[in-house]
């Protein structure tokens, strides 16, 4: 049985700055299931907007692949080298097998036409040029993404708020019936009660078109709320994956813990927070080891002097790469244990 | 339980020229902030929380009604009373990458307020209090960060430097303005301590504008929040009140919505239907209370008739402009079936 649709294997990306390189991805390797919803979660500078540019070979000219292999598995089995695509097949690619919807809607439409011209434009640079088909399906997505789709069709993207614009967005990402579906921080920009529409309707989408996702946020809440799978990024490399409750409640890599540890929560009484010390590492000269370990209070030598590699730690599926992961998990279980005595 | 309030807005309206419109973007807001309290506004973009904010640091004047400062209209005050209102009200603005000047090294930064207002006797005075600020805000050695730009520091540490720049005047109010929006998750929560600390030991105000709920939370546990919707506070009260047993049906719809970093509990939440998800233009509000459109407890030839002030409701500690919940009454669910004609 194969159902991965993506497999990622030691990428790395870096740009070049005038200090030098700036490794921004680093070893990078993960593999993304039919149906997976997989969120990155990091900070900014970690790489994972780099990351996702990367996946679809769109990142801009001052940046390199170094190296590593991106296998992408077609409907039909055969599998694709997206990193081996010539231009004409990469376009195909792009779309029609992996689409991406970017943070800013706004500036992803183009504010001089029409949005049905936006969809047409869209079909037909990919070979669609059926009109009544097209419109036939997007009327369909529209109202899957709960838009007034006659309204939608005809307005220019100023009549739109930020949330129809970002409902139109996803709606215009999925007209091909691509396999992946990239979203980068779809909800950052938004009010609330419209992030909690465009969630719910990512849901939906993901339900009944049957993709796989893979989602990149800062926000951990909104991983905690759609991710099967959550996987923590930090100075370019991936440092904790597995499924969403074992990175959540059975965290095994300090920084995964440091994160929980500082965003607050709806739910309960007033809660102990704290900050992770320090700032982020330059990633031109980035520190020896473990990257994190200049703000891991775990830290030990071992920590400063070598990397550790991002291995199967407690159940299955979950990956961290951490010396300390025994520590860290101790800790964890510890502060759950402690919660759930004061709550009772 | 407290004498007098640092600052009361009193019936205070706000409109902006948009081209030919007015838009009206508050209305009617009333509000006392006490000495040393943390009073949070919260909202969604356009709710007006930010130009509330601009009224109470004193940059920005009313259309009508009053802001008023230690008991005294802050309009009305002049020479003196008027620079010390001025020193007393500070802002810290949301981008740190915009409100730091770029050509000044941290110390010239520093100085200016000091010298322009006279606080310090001589260059020696002057540098130690600059050293004195930096280290109130960890930003330390001070002797690593005096020489610097702005953008030699972090993004955390330049919100440091804000902080130090409002604390230059000595002020008994600070307006937080979305002040740790922008800055990385991992860092926020030791601004927000730092400010909570420094607002103890020197015995200040602060108005925290936010648009993050669970933050403002975290933030006024022992404070106030004020729920701002379409210009007009539409609940105030007691944080731990207004988080919990939330009143009014926007508030409630609010914290339903908003995603939990747990995902047991993000999970299991169950989220509000609201009957439209459009938010009404300012410029094109519908008549009586502002909710009515989308509220799924709305009371036909109540709520959609006169704007609710906001009152006391029974079986809350917290003042509320909700028609059903001011007159003692349950929320129902609206049914859609009796919408005839």
């Amino acid at each position: 049985m194969n159902d991965v649709v993506l497999s990622v294997r030691d990428l790395s990306i870096s740009y070049l700055v005038r200090r030098g390189r700036l490794k921004a991805v680093q070893n990078v390797s993960f593999d993304l299931h039919r149906g997976e919803t997989l969120a990155l979660i990091g900070e900014s500078a970690c790489g994972k907007s780099t990351l996702n540019l990367g996946l679809m070979r769109l990142l801009p000219k001052t940046a390199r692949i170094d190296g590593g292999q991106l296998i992408y598995t077609r409907r039909d089995n055969t599998p694709i080298d997206i990193l081996k695509l010539k231009p004409r097949d990469l376009r195909r690619f792009r779309w029609q097998e992996c689409a991406m919807v970017f943070q800013a809607a706004l500036n992803s439409l183009n504010p001089v036409i029409r949005v049905q011209d936006m969809v047409y434009d869209t079909a037909r640079a990919h070979g669609e040029t059926n009109r009544d088909r097209v419109k036939k399906r997007i009327m369909e997505l529209f109202r899957l993404v709960r838009l007034d789709p006659d309204r939608v069709f005809n307005a220019y993207p100023h009549e739109l708020s930020g949330g129809m614009r970002q409902r139109v967005l996803i709606a215009l990402s999925v007209l091909l019936e691509p396999q992946i579906l990239l979203l980068d921080e779809p909800t950052t920009a938004l009010d609330i009660l419209t992030q909690r529409a465009i969630l719910e309707i990512l849901k939906d989408l993901r339900r009944q078109l049957g993709l796989s996702i893979i989602f990149i946020s800062h926000d951990l809440s909104i991983a905690a709320e759609i991710a099967d799978t959550v996987a923590t990024m930090y100075a370019g490399h991936i440092v904790e994956k597995g499924p969403v409750g074992d990175v959540f409640y059975r965290s095994r890599h300090a920084y995964t813990r440091g994160l929980l540890d500082a965003v607050p929560k709806l739910e309960g009484d007033a809660q102990e927070l704290a900050s992770i010390p320090g700032s982020p590492p330059d990633l031109i000269d980035p520190p020896t080891g473990c990257k994190f370990h200049p703000r891991c209070g775990f830290a030990t030598d071992r920590c400063h002097d070598d990397l550790p590699a991002l291995i199967p730690v407690g159940a299955e599926h979950h990956l961290a790469a951490c010396w300390e992961s025994d520590q860290v998990y101790a800790v964890t279980q510890e502060k759950r244990e402690h919660a759930r005595a004061t709550a009772d | 339980m407290h004498a007098q309030p640092l600052i009361e807005l009193r019936r205070v309206y706000r409109n902006f020229r948009q081209g030919r419109n007015t838009v009206p973007v508050l209305q009617d807001i009333n509000l006392e902030i006490y000495p040393n309290e943390v009073l949070c506004l919260v909202g969604e973009s356009g709710c007006g929380k930010t130009t509330t904010g601009k009224i109470i640091a004193g940059l920005l004047n009313t259309s009508s009604g009053e802001m008023v400062f230690e008991g005294k209209s802050f309009d009305a005050l002049e020479g003196e009373a008027k620079a010390d209102a001025r020193r007393a009200l500070q802002i810290i603005h949301q981008d740190p990458f915009a409100s730091l000047n770029p050509s000044h090294t941290i110390e010239q930064i520093l100085r200016f307020p000091l010298r322009r207002h006279k606080l310090a006797e001589n260059n020696a005075a002057l540098r130690r209090r600059i050293w004195e600020l930096l280290t109130m805000v960890d930003l330390t050695p001070p002797g690593d960060i005096v020489n610097k730009y702005p953008h030699q520091l972090s993004g955390g540490q330049r919100q440091r430097v804000s902080i130090a720049r409002a604390l230059t005047v000595q002020p008994r109010l600070i307006v937080a303005d979305e002040a740790v929006s922008m800055v990385d998750v991992s860092i926020r929560i030791s601004l927000l301590k730092m400010l909570q600390d420094l607002r103890r030991r020197l015995g200040m105000a602060i108005v925290f504008v936010t648009h993050d709920l669970a933050l403002a939370k975290y933030f006024a546990w022992e404070g106030r929040i004020a729920v701002m919707y379409l210009g007009r506070i539409v609940e105030i009260g007691p944080t731990p009140q207004i988080i919990q047993n939330p009143s009014h049906p926007y508030t409630k719809a609010l914290i339903a919505a908003i995603p939990e970093a747990d995902p047991d509990l993000a999970r299991s939440k169950q989220p509000m239907p609201l009957r439209s998800e459009d938010i009404p233009r300012l410029t094109e509000m519908p008549p009586g209370c502002a909710f009515h459109p989308r509220c799924p407890f709305f009371v036909e030839g109540m709520c959609d008739v006169a704007v609710p002030e906001l009152a006391p409701a029974p079986g809350y500690d917290q003042r509320v402009a909700c028609w059903p919940l001011n007159r003692g009454e349950p929320l129902r669910l609206h049914d859609p079936t009796l919408e005839t004609s």
